[in-house]
Parts: structure tokens; C-alpha cells; sequence
């Protein structure tokens, strides 16, 4: 399954909330959609979801436009909004049959259907209960039931760990990770960065409904912060002599002392970096820790944002 | 559906399943207590009324012949009173509840489509109605022992009470399913509930007349029949315009929602002149032709509001079905979203209504004098034409950033201060008298049915038309761009596709 977003662009009113913004990915990878508030993210979800129409542009999921086909684009993809079910006479059961119905699963088909996917969202002991009377962290489990009960081949989360605590985010990110082994393509907006990190392939950074950075994690983290910083920390006291030496070290810059550390940004490759650790090691600095500590993609997040919105 | 799919379809009955609406929706109706309650009070009401009955005629000495009809009538009433007003109001705010929700929870994006949903919800009704006419049953059913109403009789009038609930049920969802804030939603169900019970009214009493009648043993009466299939049909009528709308009103604002409520509007329209011309036909009176042109006027106008607030910019999922060829396209024109397309529509049906009904009329003289009629619906319709155009050159010209829905509102706002302004300022100049309202008010449409004389009204005719030639040229050039600009899209190359993360 490819899905493949081009030259998306979305006005409302006077408002233009997606700038003809292009990205795409594939099954198997979980892909992250980051940005501000009021960036244009929802929309965009919601477009790949077929609930919303472009101004311009299209989706294509698998070939299937949105846009010319969106009864058949339906079916291949699972949208689980930012707003939970909020039923109160109806059990989750009676929740998820009625999709699995609702998406043209018939008879025993859509029972071992709603039977797994109650298993896998782990939702089997609690499904003769209302949905009123369920925690946040099962409703979003419910929600993510029913975007998977047709089998969809993308998955579209919008802030699903938004409000959960930290089990359920743990559980919800495993769940996720299980689903990109069964070879789904899943997009996910999150503001919670450093889970993203954690799971996702590839990322689309996006402010003011334009797109500042795309690519795998690895790429953008190269593209935004080519240096990396490097954390040293000795046994003896000759942070002064270390420092002096460091900074005569080629590929080194800026080298400071932080909280009994010393940092300093390198800007040479993994090779050039052991070679600065034997020599230092070699002038008998007593090195008790070296360690790398690259920018995450909160870093980059603050970096390349300015917290505009439209 | 292809005949193909059809047979497909037909071969494959094991798999047939309900439509998951009504399940979904039946089983929240068996758990709410508004359902439930409301049920038990029927019954209690019902039983307490038979047991009322029968006591207080066990004393009367003279036998009561009647005792049955007068049991059958109070039954009849309670089922009136609770299906007619309760049915509709559950369904409509449980519609309406649901398209509150600004991800209405993804059922109006499932595979189900609007057709489906909208069926879905008016079977929920029905199978309502059904209830509580069952649980109604066997009271009625035991009245026909105590004699003076016929088996035939009450399941006639129960099978006419059961239309009726279907039809208000579908005028319930249809204003559910209007897009309106909850104020004007709870406005809408405090106008269904007067609606309802101005409505009870004159079915009680169409009921008692059939009751009178004896309607079960003029069943072998041809009249009879017409008056029942008419009936039925006018009722199948507004039951099959209300579920267009409401299909139209919860499809995706990018599909081509004017196509199937305009199909549908011609094809009333044409079956009831049909219907309307053979009824003149058989009776050789031109008069009964003015019932088909009146509604389609009534119809047609309310169009007319619609139409104009319509947007001009198609959305990419309907420029792509536009047809490529211009034979194709030339129809399409009239039938696909847009303002433009939709006022053509609208002045080609009142153009044929007006032609035929005067031709009828030419042929078949009517008993009753109509040669009035002519003058209010040219000009009447000229008026309807020239503020909507009028509001539709303001909306575009003016407050483009306006959405469009303005231009409808704005042909309303003229129509009123042009009726009441000039109204308020005669009536002060003239020494606080109305008299001088009775007078010419040219650009009024109102006043064209106070004015008597041929001259005044004659005077509106061309006051109208003259507008409506103006107000045609400055609209001419936003007519010919949407005409231009409703070609198919070009699909987007697949070359130009962004690189694959993988």
C-alpha cells in the first residue's frame, strides 16, 4: 500500500489551511505528522481520510484518488479521530458490530472479525460494557477498534495519545508497532515528540499548512542538526586542560563545560570520533563516560517551527 | 444498481442482511427510557380508558350499538395524539443529536451511503410506528366484537394513520439533517410540535369521516379507490421529496447533491401533470389542472432560494463527472450543482407549467373562472426571479467572501423591506392610515394580490418583466462564465508523484 499525498491544498473561507503540501509512504512503516497547533495537520488527516475534500490536489491511496473515488478509497483506509465515542446506551460490542456492518462485513465473517479485533485492542473483557462508562484509555482503545474491524490497509491517528496516561501510551505504542508488522501504513500526529521518535520511520514536519521538513527520522535529524554534540565526563578534575585540548582536536567546536561535563559539537564522522577518544585517552585524561547525544525531533520541532498559525 | 448486480444481488438472499442503521438504531431505542416509558403509558392509557368505557356503559339499560365505534374512536385518538407527536419528535432529535457532533462519529463516512443512512433511520420510524400500532391492536381489534365499526374499516383507517406517521417521520429527519445551530434545531422541534398537532387535527377528523362512512363497505366503489390511490400517492409523494433532501443534505458537500433532488423534483413533476391531465380528461374540467401547476409554483419558488445560494465553484469530484461530450453535457448542465444550471431548470419548469395549464385550460374550460390565476404567476414568478437575481448580482459582485447561502438570504431581506419599507412610509404620510397601502406599489410583490384593476396589475406585469430583463443583462457575463467553466477536470499525471518513504 502506497499513499501518496499531492500538492494537497485546502482553503477555508479565506483561510488557507494546507499549502500544497506532497508527501508519501508506505506499509509497514509508521509514519509521524508533526506541527503547532493550527498547523494544518487534522485537515490533512481528515482529507486522506475522505471526510474532508481539497481545494487543489489529491490523495492516492493505492492509485484510488480521493477525491474521484472516495466510497472505494473508504474501505482501504482507518481514521481514528481526536474526539473519542461518546455513546451512552450502546456496549463496545454493539459498537464494533455495527461498523463491521457498516463497512459490509456479513455473517460469521464479521463476527470472527469483531471477536479478533476485540482480542487485539485487548478490549474482550470489557465488551458488554456502555462506552459512557469507559476510561479514556479504553474509549481511545474502542476507537481504534473500530478503525481496524474492516481491515484498512493505512491507518490515520490523529492525536490518539493525547489525555492518556503513561501504561495506556506504552500499550497504545505497542499496539501500533504490532500494526506495522502486520504491513499497515500508518500516519500519526502527536504532540507527545519523543514517543513519535520511538516509533515512528519517517516524519513530516508541517507549520502554517506548508511543509518545513520530510523524510525518515535519521535524514531529518541529519538535514536539521548536522552537528552532533558529544558529552565527556572525567574522573579527575582537569576540565580547563580538556577543554583546551578538545578545542585543538580538528572537527571540534564550541567546547564547554556543563554541570561537571564537558560538551562540545563535532562535526566529524563516527571514525573521527573514536580517533578524539584514543587520543584523549592516550594524554591520560581518565575518560569514565563518551557519549553521543544528537538532537531528538523535539529539538528539531523548536528548531524549525516559529508557533505560527493561519 | 446494473441489472447484473441486480441479479447478483437477488441470487445472494441468504446473505441479506438489515440495514445496520436500523439495527444500531433499534437497539438504542430498546434501552431508551423515553421509548420504553413512553410505550408503558400508551398501554396504561389505553387500558384505562377500555376499563373506563366499559364501566360506565355496563349501566346504561338500553343496549348500545354504537359501543364499538365510540371504544374505536377513543383508541383512536390516543394513538393519533402519541404516534403522530412522539414517533417523529424521537426520531427527529436523535437525528439531529447526531449530526451535532462534529465527527458524527464517522458514520457519515463509513461505506454506508447517505441513501442508506437516511433509509436506515426512516425503517427505525416505521418499525416504531409499528410498535405502538401493534400494541394498539388487540384493543382495536376487540372493539369490532362490541359491534358498530368493521374489521375493513379499522385496518383502512390504521394502514392511512400509518402513512401519515411514515410522512411526518421523514419531514422529522429531513429537519434534522439541516445544517443549523442548536437554537435554531431547538426552534425546528418547537415547530415540528405545533406542525403535529395542527395536523391531528384534521386527521381525527378525516378518520371519524371514514369511520362514519363506513369506508369498509364502499370498497367495491371505483371513486373510492381513486380518491385512496391519489391520497396515497400525494402522501408517497412528500414522503419521496423529504428523503431526497434529507440525502442530499448529509451527502458530502463535494458530491453532486442538486443531481438526484432535481431528478427527482422533474419526475414528480412530470408524473403529476400526467396524473393531473388525464384527471381533466375523464372529467373534461380544465379547473382541476391548477392543483399540479400551484404546487409545482409553490415548489419551484422554494427552489428558487435553494438554487441561488447554490456555489459557483464545483467541487474536483463533480468537474471530473461532468460529461465530456457536449450533447451530455447540455443536460448535465441543468441537473448538476450550481446556480446557474439550477435557474434554467427552475424557468424551464415554469415555462412548461404555465404553457400546458394554459393550454389545458384552452381546451377543457374550466367550470370556475381562473383567467386571474394567469396574472399573479407570471408576474408573481417575474418578481421571485428578479430579487433572487438581483441578491444573486449583489452576493457575487459585492460580498464574494460572503459564502454563497448569502444571496438566498439577501433575496428574502429584499423581497420583505421593498414589502415593508415603502408600507411603513405611506402609512405615515397618510395620516397613520392603511389606505394608501391598498394602492400601485410597483417592485412589490405583495401588493399584486390586493389590486383589483386590470390596468395596476398589468402595470406589475411589466414593472416585473422589465426588472427581470435588467437584472438577466447584468447577470449575463457571471451566467456565461459558470457555462464556460463547466467542462470536465484534467486528472492529475501520475508522474508528478513525491518519493516514497520506505
Amino acid at each position: 500500500m502506497k499513499v501518496q499525498v499531492k500538492n494537497l491544498r485546502k482553503e477555508f473561507g479565506r483561510t488557507l489551511a494546507v499549502d500544497n503540501i506532497s508527501f508519501s509512504f508506505d506499509s509497514g512503516h509508521v509514519f509521524g505528522f508533526v506541527g503547532p497547533n493550527g498547523a494544518g495537520k487534522t485537515t490533512t488527516m481528515r482529507i486522506i481520510s475522505t471526510i474532508e475534500e481539497p481545494t487543489d490536489g489529491d490523495v492516492l491511496l493505492n492509485g484510488i484518488s480521493v477525491c474521484e473515488e472516495p466510497e472505494l478509497a473508504r474501505r482501504t483506509v482507518g481514521y481514528v479521530p481526536d474526539t473519542l465515542p461518546q455513546h451512552g446506551d450502546i456496549t463496545v460490542h454493539e459498537y464494533l458490530d455495527f461498523f463491521a456492518r457498516a463497512y459490509g462485513l456479513k455473517g460469521k465473517k464479521r463476527t470472527a472479525a469483531v471477536e479478533a479485533i476485540e482480542e487485539f485492542t485487548n478490549v474482550a473483557g470489557i465488551r458488554e460494557k456502555h462506552l459512557k462508562a469507559l476510561s479514556k484509555g479504553m474509549k481511545q482503545r474502542v476507537s481504534l477498534g473500530r478503525a481496524l474491524v474492516y481491515d484498512p490497509d493505512v491507518l490515520v491517528l490523529d492525536e490518539p495519545a493525547a489525555g492518556l496516561d503513561p501504561r495506556a501510551r506504552v500499550e497504545l505504542r505497542e499496539l501500533l508497532m504490532l500494526l506495522a508488522e502486520r504491513k499497515k501504513a500508518i500516519l500519526i500526529s502527536s504532540h507527545i515528540l519523543t514517543e513519535l521518535t520511538e516509533i515512528c520511520n519517517g516524519v513530516v514536519i508541517i507549520e502554517r499548512g506548508k511543509i518545513l521538513e520530510t523524510g525518515t527520522i535519521d535524514e531529518v535529524l541529519k538535514k536539521s542538526t548536522p552537528r552532533r554534540t558529544v558529552a565527556v565526563r572525567v574522573l579527575d578534575t582537569r576540565n580547563n586542560e580538556l577543554i583546551k585540548e578538545l578545542l585543538q582536536t580538528p572537527f571540534v567546536e564550541n567546547a564547554r563545560e556543563v554541570t561537571n561535563e564537558i560538551h562540545f559539537e563535532f562535526a566529524g564522522d563516527e571514525a573521527a570520533a573514536s580517533e578524539v577518544l584514543s587520543a584523549l585517552v592516550t594524554k591520560k585524561f581518565k575518560i569514565i563516560e563518551f557519549r553521543q547525544t544528537r538532537a531528538n525531533l523535539e529539538d528539531i520541532f523548536m528548531n524549525v517551527t516559529k508557533g505560527g498559525v493561519q | 444498481m446494473s441489472i447484473a448486480s441486480m441479479k447478483s444481488h437477488l441470487a445472494h438472499w441468504r446473505e441479506w442482511e438489515l440495514n445496520p442503521i436500523v439495527i444500531k438504531e433499534l437497539r438504542q431505542a430498546v434501552r431508551s427510557w423515553a421509548v420504553t416509558g413512553m410505550l408503558l403509558l400508551f398501554l396504561l392509557v389505553l387500558f384505562i380508558a377500555s376499563l373506563g368505557f366499559l364501566i360506565t356503559n355496563t349501566f346504561d339499560n338500553d343496549a348500545n350499538l354504537q359501543l364499538g365505534a365510540g371504544l374505536f374512536t377513543t383508541f383512536l385518538v390516543i394513538l393519533t395524539i402519541s404516534s403522530v407527536f412522539f414517533i417523529p419528535l424521537y426520531v427527529g432529535i436523535r437525528v439531529a443529536a447526531e449530526r451535532q457532533e462534529n465527527n458524527p462519529d464517522l458514520l457519515y463516512v463509513s461505506t454506508l451511503s447517505p441513501f442508506r443512512i437516511i433509509f436506515g433511520k426512516f425503517l427505525c420510524g416505521a418499525y416504531m410506528a409499528i410498535l405502538f400500532f401493534s400494541a394498539c391492536m388487540p384493543f382495536m381489534a376487540f372493539t369490532n366484537l362490541l359491534r358498530g365499526v368493521d374489521l375493513p374499516t379499522v385496518f383502512f383507517i390504521l394502514s392511512f394513520l400509518f402513512l401519515v406517521v411514515c410522512a411526518a417521520n421523514m419531514v422529522a429527519i429531513f429537519l434534522a439533517c439541516l445544517p443549523l445551530s442548536r437554537p435554531f434545531k431547538f426552534l425546528f422541534i418547537l415547530y415540528g410540535i405545533g406542525q403535529s398537532i395542527t395536523l391531528i387535527v384534521p386527521l381525527m377528523y378525516l378518520s371519524f369521516r371514514m369511520m362514519e362512512s363506513g369506508i369498509g363497505a364502499m370498497m367495491a366503489r371505483r371513486e373510492i379507490w381513486i380518491g385512496v390511490i391519489t391520497d396515497v400517492g400525494l402522501i408517497l409523494a412528500v414522503i419521496g421529496l423529504f428523503f431526497t433532501l434529507a440525502v442530499a443534505l448529509i451527502s458530502p458537500q463535494s458530491s453532486n447533491r442538486a443531481l438526484p433532488v432535481r431528478l427527482y423534483v422533474t419526475i414528480i413533476w412530470l408524473l403529476g401533470g400526467v396524473a393531473s391531465l388525464i384527471w381533466v380528461i375523464q372529467t373534461k374540467n380544465g379547473y382541476l389542472m391548477l392543483s399540479w401547476t400551484y404546487s409545482t409554483f409553490i415548489l419551484m419558488m422554494l427552489s428558487l432560494l435553494v438554487v441561488v445560494s447554490n456555489v459557483d465553484r464545483l467541487s474536483l469530484r463533480v468537474r471530473r463527472t461532468i460529461p465530456a461530450s457536449a450533447i451530455k453535457r447540455i443536460p448535465a448542465f441543468f441537473f448538476f450543482n450550481g446556480a446557474a444550471g439550477g435557474l434554467l431548470w427552475i424557468a424551464g419548469i415554469l415555462t412548461v407549467t404555465y404553457f400546458t395549464a394554459r393550454w389545458v385550460i384552452h381546451v377543457y374550460p374550466p367550470t370556475i373562472a381562473v383567467e386571474e390565476n394567469r396574472h399573479w404567476f407570471v408576474t408573481t414568478a417575474a418578481y421571485a426571479f428578479d430579487y433572487s437575481l438581483t441578491a444573486l448580482f449583489i452576493q457575487r459582485k459585492y460580498l464574494s467572501k460572503r459564502p454563497s447561502k448569502m444571496a438566498g438570504i439577501l433575496a428574502v431581506f429584499l423581497a420583505a423591506l421593498w414589502a415593508i419599507f415603502p408600507t411603513i412610509v405611506l402609512f405615515f404620510l397618510n395620516q397613520l392610515s392603511w389606505k394608501s397601502v391598498e394602492g400601485l406599489e410597483l417592485g412589490n410583490v405583495f401588493n399584486l394580490f390586493v389590486q383589483h384593476d386590470e390596468r395596476e396589475r398589468r402595470l406589475h406585469q411589466l414593472f416585473a418583466l422589465g426588472w427581470l430583463l435588467l437584472a438577466m443583462l447584468i447577470n449575463a457575463p457571471w451566467f456565461v462564465r459558470q457555462m464556460k467553466n463547466f467542462r470536465p477536470l484534467a486528472r492529475i499525471s501520475s508522474e508528478a508523484a513525491p518519493p516514497v518513504l520506505n
